[in-house]
């Protein structure tokens, strides 16, 4: 190493300093300062060599190296990146001998992702057919389908190849059928290799999805603005109009947490707030329609409009009939192996996507015994039926006035998801949960509550509590709270703590 | 064809308690011979090398031990003049990696007045590509790993400014994939160690509102096998750093609940050698200061009183993160 070192110091970029840093290459492929010192006498060569011929035998040993230095450790950054560079700067590069060397480094280690990487290197170079790669893929799972690999390049190709641009979904219908009944047949073959139903869990999924404006709430001191996803400054400005009494009212935008992408926005304008006034709003959906929601005057100067929503998934006829059909063939599975967790885990998902509703029972029975099966995950099968239970009370919650928040959950629940749903609240009641401290942020939507309870949960600190407009607060029966933080807080604060 | 699952099993006589002053004896005495087979052979990585035992020893209280001046001094001297990067050893060229555990390291001492700032800045923005990736150093190779490195840098540095985050947080999210996770360049297969650099971009970035949470964090908490341990993709055996790599992922997430914390705790004390001291990727095997750090961070994320609380985001004393009053995004839950 010293030798090589000293020659680079003198700038001795010559043949020599060829076969020394090849020599320690060979037996440490991963020091990339030698790397970088064969460019740069390669560089020179090029540079004093106009034979292409010359040149091609010194880049066709510099390919050899690699490949020598991938039999000692296939997993070299190093030496896959030298090989790209050759490849990049020879004048004559043989993409088809690459793409060979690629499936037979593959039929070594399929799952090895830098000759995968390689690989999506040399076809973005020689560009082959699409669908000749995407029948690679076929050919591979069909060789072996626990090829999580390979389903995952076939994820990036499915939806390039046949998207839906009509209907606006990620897959065109047929081929979304087609893929269903090939990964549920690979499911069976071997249900306790986990590649096969992430693929199906994806597809289960890839469906439109859309950017909804939940619910308002205008009122003379605040106006909040609730969205199903996060969005920025531009589009809820460009996308969302405030009417009173037929006027559109200007105003500025800021977001509830001062993130740039936010689920909450605070609309801030002068035009007085009053009693029965009408209060509208347009929005503007994705295919350039306006929905009008109009707000009800809940109580005196408190306004609110609530859009419909729903969180079933939109799946067209064909797709729905392949899922019952294989909701089916998962309870027959199902009541051969009880206990099988990913065959519990998709029926379970399967009824939920068919249908919610129908199914609720079902599947919140069976997320509970998910709970036992698979209790290393106990924890996300508890936040997955808090989020399907918020779901079903969400539906039947907007179609009443109540200002009033209620959780009805099976058991006690770590995680709020869907709460700026309920930003218009005045009363919220989170008690008997089991929420940590952790849950502080997310409460920054609750933006009209007064009265809020937290009674009977584990709050181990008051700590990034956020700025809330309260009248009241419930801190009872939270015993890992520390009496004098408690107090600190009621001190910054003058609203009613109870504790 | 029958499916065997893969993974470990835990033997009975495996460590079962928290071997904190081998760790430390381990981690002072390593690199003291010079001439030690495995100390030569990773010279290429020698930076991150001292980040890894610098950090392990400061979560265990123990940085002390160290030889800070002549730590610092190797740091002086492997800044290149030129092009402001810093590399992994004496005679070895610049590289994004190393410039950011040297930074990372300086850090911690809080003596990043020891190297020319404003060097560091140009070398890092003169990597930024059009599409808001990265390069490694001047030879071109992309890679998430690199983004991470850049802003993670920059934001110690306080100068996040100096790059196109936009653009940055653009190409990340071009990685993203069916199952949520990242990989290193667009479409390439999500991988626990770059998904912890993807998620760790977006939290410096703090545009975690841009990652499909549930489906990711499900992704993760599915790494974790029979025996406690996690692996970095599936169907692949467990390996200790993946207690890192997933666990900070899943705490920027705020799912870390997602996880059985008693049997992965489990795992992390019998990846312990109570011989030699150090952690490393599977119970049984030789120990390294790697496996060290991330066996030591996994224990100080599941909530180990012994060991000092580490940043999720960084990889770092938390109270390094507060002195220098970063604030990486966390998402709600």
């Amino acid at each position: 190493m010293q030798k090589i070192q000293i020659k680079r110091k003198e700038c001795t970029l010559d043949k020599e300093l060829l076969e020394l840093t090849g020599n320690v290459l060979s037996s440490n492929p991963d020091i990339y300062t030698l790397w970088n010192i064969r460019r740069d006498i390669l560089q020179l060569f090029k540079k004093s060599n106009d034979n292409i011929e010359e040149m091609s035998q010194v880049y066709n040993a510099e390919l050899h190296l690699t490949e020598y230095c991938l039999k000692i450790n296939p997993k070299s950054y190093c030496a896959w990146h030298q090989r790209e560079w050759v490849l990049l700067t020879r004048d004559d590069p043989d993409w088809q001998k690459e793409l060979e060397l690629c499936n037979t480094y593959l039929k070594l280690d399929e799952r090895n992702f830098h000759t995968w990487d390689y690989r999506r290197f040399v076809v973005s170079q020689c560009k082959p057919s699409l669908k000749d790669e995407f029948d690679y893929t076929t050919e591979k799972l069909m060789d072996n389908f626990s090829n999580y690999s390979a389903w995952h390049y076939r994820s990036k190709m499915l939806v390039e190849l046949y998207p839906d641009r009509k209907g606006g979904r990620p897959i065109e219908d047929s081929h979304h059928k087609h893929e269903l009944k090939m990964v549920q047949n690979a499911a069976f073959t071997d249900p306790d290799d986990t590649s096969a139903w992430f693929y199906q869990r994806w597809l289960l999924g890839a469906v439109k999805t859309t950017i909804d404006l939940v619910n308002y709430t205008v009122t003379p001191t605040k106006n909040t603005f609730a969205f199903s996803k996060h969005v920025d400054k531009n589009y809820v400005s460009a996308k969302t109009k405030l009417l009173i009494n037929n006027c559109v009212v200007n105003g500025e935008w800021v977001s509830c947490t001062g993130n740039c992408y936010d689920v909450l926005w605070i609309f801030q304008h002068s035009t007085p707030i009053t009693k029965k006034i009408n209060i509208k709003v347009e929005y503007e959906i994705d295919n350039g329609q306006k929905q009008i929601i109009q707000g009800v005057e809940c109580k005196e100067m408190f306004y609110i409009g609530k859009n419909q929503i729903k969180f079933e998934r939109n799946y067209s006829e064909a797709v729905i009939e392949e899922l019952k059909d294989q909701l089916e063939s998962c309870r027959q599975l199902l009541n051969l192996e009880p206990d099988s967790k990913w065959t519990m885990l998709t029926t379970t998902i399967f009824l939920h996507c068919i249908d919610a509703k129908a199914y609720h029972t079902e599947a919140i029975q069976n997320l509970q015994k998910l709970k036992v099966i698979d209790k290393l995950r106990a924890g996300y099968y508890d936040d997955l039926i808090a989020k399907w239970c918020i779901e079903k009370q969400l539906c039947s919650d907007y179609e009443n006035a109540d200002l009033a928040l209620k959780f009805s959950f099976p058991s006690p629940v770590s995680s709020l998801p869907y709460l700026q749903y309920y930003s218009y609240c005045d009363s919220v009641d989170l008690s008997n949960q089991q929420l940590t401290s952790n849950i502080f942020p997310s409460l920054i939507v609750l933006q009209h509550c007064k009265k809020l309870s937290l009674e009977n949960n584990n709050l181990t600190t008051m700590k990034n509590f956020p700025d809330l407009d309260l009248v009241e607060l419930n801190l009872l029966g939270n015993e890992k709270l520390d009496r004098n933080e408690i107090e600190l807080f009621t001190k910054k604060y003058n609203f009613n703590i109870i504790y | 064809m029958s499916f065997t699952t893969k993974d470990v099993v835990l033997k009975e006589d495996r460590p079962k308690t928290l071997l904190l002053q081998k760790h430390s004896d381990y981690l002072a005495s390593y690199g003291l011979n010079k001439d030690d087979y495995e100390y030569c052979m990773t010279e290429y990585l020698r930076m991150s090398g001292i980040y890894w035992s610098l950090t392990a020893m400061e979560l265990m209280g123990q940085s002390s031990r160290m030889p800070k001046e002549d730590i610092i001094e190797f740091i002086t001297q492997c800044q290149d003049s030129e092009s402001g990067g810093i590399s992994a050893s004496i005679g070895h060229d610049p590289h994004i990696l190393y410039t950011l555990s040297a930074v990372q390291v300086l850090a911690m001492y809080d003596r990043l007045d020891a190297v020319d700032i404003e060097g560091i800045v140009r070398y890092i923005v003169s990597l930024q590509q059009e599409d808001g990736s990265f390069y490694g150093d001047k030879w071109g190779e992309i890679d998430t790993r690199f983004s991470f490195c850049a802003v993670m840098c920059l934001s110690l540095l306080q100068r996040l400014d100096a790059i196109d985050i936009n653009k940055t947080v653009e190409f990340v999210l071009s990685c993203m994939n069916f199952d949520g996770g990242f990989g290193s360049k667009p479409g390439s297969e999500s991988h626990a160690g770059l998904i912890y650099c993807c998620v760790g971009t977006l939290s410096i970035c703090k545009r975690m509102d841009a990652l499909h949470a549930d489906e990711l964090a499900w992704w993760l908490c599915e790494r974790q096998l029979p025996s406690g341990g996690l692996n970095g993709r599936p169907e692949k055996l467990p390996d200790l750093c993946y207690s890192w790599w997933v666990m900070s992922s899943l705490s920027m997430l705020n799912r870390i609940h997602w996880v059985d914390k008693k049997s992965l705790e489990e795992f992390i004390l019998a990846c312990q050698d109570n011989e030699t001291g150090g952690f490393s990727d599977r119970p049984g095997d030789i120990t390294d200061p790697f496996h060290t750090l991330f066996g030591l961070a996994g224990l100080s994320l599941l909530g180990n009183t012994s060991i000092k609380p580490v940043n999720p985001t960084y990889c770092m004393p938390q109270e390094t993160i507060d002195r220098l009053k970063l604030k990486p995004q966390i998402l709600q839950i």
